[in-house]
């Protein structure tokens, strides 16, 4: 007897389909799996028969052949054990499959589903691709349920599936779920805990309207990673597509907490300093995992300590930077994951922290500041918009500095702002090239004059140019006005580090 | 004269150097500085300007000029009439330990060291150690009590070095010019440097020697930060602040009429 059902694998956030045939025949006894299965999938022999067996079901006593179609793709992971020992249980029985369903899942020996990763993202995949019916682990159900027009039905055991399937006790569908945003879920740091610092405030509310990456220097203790934090709770809170495109990067590295799936504030990620390229952009043998950069999509990857990043892994931000993915290619293949994150940046203006400080003296020598400044110098500066020193605040002076505003204030211009550039261009202003700024960013003659005087007489690179356009037109669009004026070059020309005059 | 200091002066450490080189080599002196960036490289370059003589006393052979952002100055010197002397082969690389060993070599050829802007710690201090050791005259120009960069300069006035405030007073203790320190201290007839001016009010807030960042100057002004920052800008433009890593100070200008 012969049974098929369908299974689905996945390839970063793509899935495949693969077909599981399984097949009873007359001959020695004996269970083998074909269809290029790894070394884990080999396993499933011992698994699923134990899981039967274990499930107070009849292992077949007969030549099992298990197909994996097609046969010319790798096969890997755990999620095959549920629809393995489903097509057996069915080839046994001769019952015929369940229409346009798929199974995931792994089992335990006493037949239990076990969670597997990336759920959410293979559920999507194949209701795109005209599935109306999921059976994934029990504890991965909510996940599932997050997809519109799957029916979800959720695998505690192997037993119940297979009650399910004979039609003798069927397994009640989990109802879809209604996403709605929570208000409220805001990050714990708040701007209005922060003692002065108004200059770097206010550009980090300029980074968050448009999408400008940012660059923090300063002496250790100025709270730049204080100031970091505070990003995500001054950015809007992630719309519906966003969340789940967040969930499904979480899904895949198996990081998304059950009980509560989409979350609605921005991810905020910082990776130490010695993170390795694997770690931050994505990798890992056969097929790449996300790295930090897909795991702060449509959030903030904070890297503190910039210059003692090893170059190669900065330089390997410059692509994700441009284009907002991440292609990798590693042996089993190529994939590609989203990457769309706002860069916030720290470093100390030199080794010991201090130079240029007025008040305390800095203990390096030129040559040494030098060197420490060319490893940041360069592409991946030339990206950031915004640069701005911060300033340490000595402790015994903080308290009587200005408390500042709160965060939601601020989240509520950005907002503002942010809308202003998606219903003019359809995208933040980070983003436009020099092109669509002219576009979308005319300068009057007055203004484009001080722009045009500065780069004469600070020696500004084309970039730098842009750059300064760019920010421009978001201090205009916080402003709520189109037309950009010299208030708003002039500010955008002064988020620059002195050291850099482009 | 040896004239010494911070490779990172302020702009008032600058300014100072210069002008005193410039009216000290009018006056006939011979100033000796290290070729060093800074306010060595102010006090060759106000010698220069004052039409005399300056030698550089170098860490390396004197066929390399260390840093090299300086080789224009040294052939300036040379084609002025001054000299590059070392007391390394030709060839020398710079290392570390030549610079204190030049440092000495520097006091033992002057009669007075001047120290202008000199932290903790500065290497302008073991000249002026050299100089006590060898029987010279130390002189210091005072600075900002708030700037780190005073606190080697204050120290030496503090223990007995002369006190400089003009050309007179160095000319006064090389015994060029009767003793002069009694006098009034009147302001000088001629400042070579001032303030430099504009139109916005912010200036008066800011120092030429003690930086002063764009939200201290905004709580100050009681104006939102974008708009100094616009306005500092604009500043920086016309060339009256100059941006340092931590804030902004003033600019010094030369004042008309100045070679």
């Amino acid at each position: 007897m012969l049974a098929t059902v369908d299974s689905c694998l996945l390839a970063g956030m793509e899935g495949r389909l693969v077909e599981v045939q399984a097949d009873a025949g007359n001959g020695e006894v004996k269970f083998v799996i074909v269809g290029l299965p790894s070394a884990s999938v080999k396993e499933a022999i011992y698994r699923v028969r134990s899981a039967i067996r274990n499930s107070g079901l009849p292992f077949p006593q007969r030549r099992l052949t298990v197909n994996l179609a097609p046969p010319e793709m790798r096969k890997d992971g755990s999620g095959l054990d549920l629809p393995i020992a489903v097509a057996v249980l069915l080839a046994h029985q001769g019952l015929p499959p369940p229409r346009r369903s798929a199974f995931m899942g792994e089992l335990a020996l006493d037949g239990g589903v076990r969670h597997v990763d990336g759920v959410l993202v293979a559920a999507r995949w194949l209701q795109r691709r005209g599935y109306e019916r999921v059976f994934v682990p029990a504890a991965d159900a909510e996940e599932a349920a997050l997809v519109n027009g799957l029916e979800v039905i959720p695998c505690a055991d192997l037993a119940s599936v297979a009650a399910h399937l004979a039609g003798a006790e069927p397994i009640l569908p989990l109802a879809p779920r209604e996403l709605l945003a929570e208000p409220g879920a805001w990050s714990e740091h708040d701007l209005g805990e922060v003692h002065g610092q108004e200059e770097a405030r206010r550009a980090l509310e300029i980074a968050a309207a448009g999408g400008h990456h940012v660059l923090m220097s300063g002496p250790p203790g100025a709270g730049k990673t204080m100031l970091a934090r505070c990003l995500p709770g001054i950015l809007p809170p992630l719309e519906l597509g966003e969340a789940l495109e967040v969930a499904q990067v979480r899904s895949l590295l198996g990081e998304l907490p059950s009980g509560r799936p989409v979350d609605w504030v921005r991810p905020f990620r910082s990776p130490h300093h010695g993170v390795s390229m694997a770690g931050l952009i994505g990798g890992g043998s056969g097929l790449a995992l996300p790295g930090e950069i897909s795991r702060a999509h449509h959030g903030v990857l904070f890297l503190d300590e910039l210059a003692e990043f090893q170059s190669a892994v900065l330089q390997a931000l410059r692509q994700p930077i441009e284009s907002g993915r991440v292609t990798i290619t590693r042996s089993g293949g190529s994939v590609s994951y989203p990457a769309r994150f706002t860069l916030v940046a720290a470093t100390n203006p030199c080794p010991c922290g201090w130079a240029g400080d007025s008040r305390r003296a800095c203990r390096c020598t030129p040559a040494v500041i030098d060197s420490y400044r060319r490893k940041l110098s360069g592409p991946l500066l030339d990206r950031i918009d915004i640069k701005v020193s911060v300033r340490r605040v000595p402790p015994n002076l903080l308290a009587s500095e200005p408390v500042g505003e709160p965060s939601s204030p601020i989240r509520e211009r950005v907002g503002a702002a942010r809308r202003r550039q998606l219903d003019r261009q359809g995208c933040l202003n980070a983003m436009l090239k020099p092109a669509r700024l002219r576009e979308q960013a005319a300068l009057e003659p007055g203004p484009r004059r001080t722009l045009e005087r500065w780069a004469d007489q600070q020696g500004l690179s084309a970039r730098g140019f842009h750059r300064a356009w760019r920010v421009a037109r978001t201090a205009a669009d916080l402003d709520g006005t189109e037309l950009i004026d010299e208030r708003h070059v002039l500010e955008a020309l002064g988020y620059r580090l002195q050291d850099a005059a482009a | 004269m040896a004239l010494v200091g911070s490779r990172r002066p302020t702009p008032y450490g600058e300014a100072v150097a210069e002008q005193l080189a410039c009216d000290l080599a009018a006056a006939g002196v011979v100033v000796i500085s290290g070729l060093a960036l800074g306010i060595d490289a102010a006090a060759h370059r106000g010698a220069l300007n004052g039409g005399g003589t300056t030698v550089a006393v170098m860490g390396t052979g004197v066929d390399l000029v260390y840093p090299a952002a300086n080789s224009g100055l040294a052939e300036q010197i040379v084609a002025s009439g001054g000299a590059l002397v070392s007391q390394f082969a030709d060839g020398t690389l710079p290392r570390r330990h030549h610079f204190p060993a030049r440092n000495w070599t520097m006091a033992a050829l002057s009669d007075v060291v001047v120290v202008v802007e000199a932290s903790e710690g500065s290497g302008a201090l073991i000249t002026a150690q050299a100089a006590l050791e060898l029987n010279r005259e130390v002189m210091a120009v005072p600075g900002s009590i708030f700037s780190p960069l005073s606190v080697g300069a204050h120290a030496l006035l503090r223990d007995g070095a002369g006190l400089v405030q003009n050309a007179r007073d160095v000319l006064a203790a090389v015994g060029r010019q009767p003793e002069v320190l009694d006098d009034p201290l009147a302001a000088p007839e001629r400042v070579g440097f001032e303030l430099a001016r504009a139109r916005d009010g912010l200036l008066i807030h800011l120092s030429e020697a003690v930086t002063v960042s764009a939200a201290e100057l905004a709580r100050k002004v009681q104006l939102p930060v974008a708009e100094v920052l616009g306005r500092l800008t604009s500043l920086e433009l016309e060339g009256a602040v100059r941006r340092q890593a931590d804030g902004y100070v003033r600019a010094l200008r030369r004042s008309g009429g100045r070679a």
